[in-house]
């Protein structure tokens, strides 16, 4: 097996060994912890295959994570009260299931990723991630206008949505749940890049004129890639939005773009446990150091400026060192 | 001419001021392997990108295979069977041997978007890649990454990578460029009998090679074609002579 498998592995062993122990001294806030490290983990899972192998230096993927979570906030409010999301043109009823929710969240932040994609992937380089930063804070802006489902307030739902066969306000379950969400997206994105679609996709984002000569097209490659990954960020926010039961406009603002991006530089741009050891870190970091100090962020940013000046290759290439990713 | 497979006419292209293709016509007929020489700066790389759709001409029809192909974008053009290699070698650094060339068939055969079956395990990818290596010499390096090959072997895996697009015709922008005596020897021979799978249009300094390869020879000079003809017609052409080949040819 190969050394990253093993080390991914690893991390996603420590994960779940860490919660386990914390259920068994009774450590809820830890577990709580350890969910949100884990949805971060999947919101970098989705931008990794943008960022890392495609090339797609998005800073606008707040926007898909505050989609995925506004579409389960609107959903579970409506389910609570009983009333319908729209009546045209077909009636849509509020749902409290997260099978039928994250199809949903992914479903919008896909189209929404289709529209802003085609748009800004006719640009590159620094044009690329203005534009993307952009769209992502329209979206922002316009939540913040948009009293119905709360505005600037945002807005809160009172029960965390359900999933058969489990009591998902018992934080060890929702835990696991979004876990197994993780270990999905993990396989399912190591499988995407090692596929015919992978393997084109890499090329174009290390020489995109080498591809168009032997007959590829860089432009869908790329906005099928952005897509993909927009959706499970998507997936990521619909998991957030359940975890604390309430969404704002602040899960689409260029701080959580931000946010998300550090996930993947800090473990490794490109690798496939990058965001979840990225995450992880920035985690433990706001929670030992956010209580100490409130520059901790200032902190974080001499981690992140080492890592890109010294470690290119995130915390994952660190820890494996000679061991080049395609 | 009915067997010319790539018929470039009247093509024009200016950079600003600069007139790099300067009423340009030419054709490339089947079997043959067509010699495109000048200096420095004449436009030969420039024409070249004109014909792969790299650079889109000013005025002038590009017809391949019967068909104007002015209007497909360069994977489009590639897809048709265009197949070219780079002035400055270009392949894709982080991939293996391997990948380079699979990448190659997969352009070619299309399915780019298949998300599930692993690449390296996929014998429509990895044969044909495999069966290209083979042709080139370097079936002992295919997991060798590409930025680790040596200059001549990056030049044979750019071959290999068009041999891979089942080309129609090739276009090869010097490919002998610091190859070396015994490497341009090499390239020589596996180009001879290239030709025959498709016609070259080979853009190339090193006048030996030029020489031993050529069908026929177009000289351009400051973005026009000054004289087209045989090798010996060529030699013997006093204006050829002046602008470009010099005294010793
Ligand atoms: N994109 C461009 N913009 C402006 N000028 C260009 C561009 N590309 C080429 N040129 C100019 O056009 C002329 C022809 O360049 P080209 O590269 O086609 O020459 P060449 O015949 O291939 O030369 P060489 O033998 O050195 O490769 C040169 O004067 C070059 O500076
Ligand atoms: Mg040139």
């Amino acid at each position: 097996m190969a050394r990253e498998t093993l080390l991914t592995l690893a991390i996603m062993a420590a994960l779940l060994g860490t919660v386990i122990v914390a259920q068994m001294m009774g450590e809820g806030f830890v577990i709580t912890l350890a969910t949100k490290a884990t949805i971060f983990a999947l919101a970098g899972v989705g931008l990794n295959l943008a960022l890392g192998y495609g090339g797609l230096v998005s800073f606008g993927h707040a926007a898909f994570f505050g989609i995925g979570g506004y579409v389960t906030g609107i959903l579970a409010s409506h389910a609570g009260a009983g009333t319908a999301v729209a009546t045209l043109p077909f009636t849509l009823m509020g749902s409290n299931q997260m099978l039928g929710i994250w199809p949903m969240a992914m479903l919008a932040a896909g189209a929404a990723a289709l529209l802003i994609g085609a748009l800004s992937l006719r640009t590159s380089g620094v044009y690329f991630i203005m534009v993307t930063l952009a769209f992502a804070q329209m979206l922002s802006y316009f939540a913040i206008s948009w009293p119905r489902y709360g505005g600037e307030d945002g807005l809160s739902f009172y029960v965390r949505n359900s999933f058969p066969g489990l009591n998902t306000l018992v934080p060890v379950q929702y835990f696991a749940i979004c876990m197994a969400l993780l270990v999905l997206a993990l396989i399912a994105s190591s499988v995407i890049v090692r596929s015919r679609f992978g393997l084109a996709l890499q090329a174009a984002r290390q020489n995109d004129q080498r591809a168009a000569a032997v007959g590829i097209r860089p432009y869908a490659l790329r906005l099928v890639a952005f897509v993909i990954s927009a959706m499970i960020t998507g997936l990521a926010g619909s998991l957030y939005a359940d975890l604390n039961r309430f969404v704002s406009p602040a899960m689409m603002s260029w701080h959580m773009s931000g946010e998300i991006m550090v996930f993947v530089i800090l473990g490794g741009v490109g690798r496939l446990a990058g965001p979840v050891a990225g995450a992880v870190v920035f985690i433990l970091l706001e929670h030992l150091l956010g209580g100490v100090s409130e520059y901790w962020k200032a902190l974080l940013g001499l981690l992140l400026l080492a890592i890109v000046l010294f470690a290119p290759g995130g915390l994952i290439g660190l820890a494996l060192r000679r061991d080049r990713h395609v | 001419m009915s067997d010319a497979v790539l018929t470039l006419s009247h093509l024009r292209k200016s950079f600003g001021s600069l007139l790099a293709t300067d009423d340009v016509s030419l054709d490339l007929r089947r079997g043959e392997v067509h010699a495109l020489i000048g200096p420095n700066g004449a436009g030969k790389s420039t024409l070249i990108k004109q014909i792969t759709g790299e650079l889109r001409q000013d005025a002038g029809t590009i017809v391949f295979e019967g068909e104007r192909i002015d209007h497909l974008d360069t994977a489009a053009r590639a897809r048709r069977g265009l197949a070219r290699s780079f002035q400055v070698s270009s392949v894709i650094p982080a991939f293996t041997v391997l990948q380079n060339i699979m990448l190659a068939v997969l352009g070619a055969g299309g399915g780019v978007y298949r998300f599930v079956r692993p690449a390296l395990r996929d014998p429509g990818l990895t044969d044909p890649a495999r069966f290209h290596a083979e042709q080139v010499g370097l079936a002992d390096r295919l997991t060798t990454r590409a930025a680790a090959l040596s200059h001549g072997e990056r030049r044979r895996l750019e071959l290999a990578m068009a041999l891979a697009l089942r080309p129609r015709a090739f276009l090869l922008d010097e490919p002998m460029a610091g190859l070396g005596l015994e490497g341009a020897r090499h390239l020589t021979t596996l180009l001879s009998d290239l030709r025959h799978q498709a016609p070259i249009l080979l853009v190339e300094h090193d006048m030996d090679a030029v020489f031993a390869l050529a069908d026929r020879i177009s000289v351009l000079v400051y973005g026009r074609i000054i004289a087209t003809g045989t090798v010996a017609e060529i030699r013997a052409n006093d204006a050829v002579r002046r602008s470009y080949l010099g005294e010793g040819a």
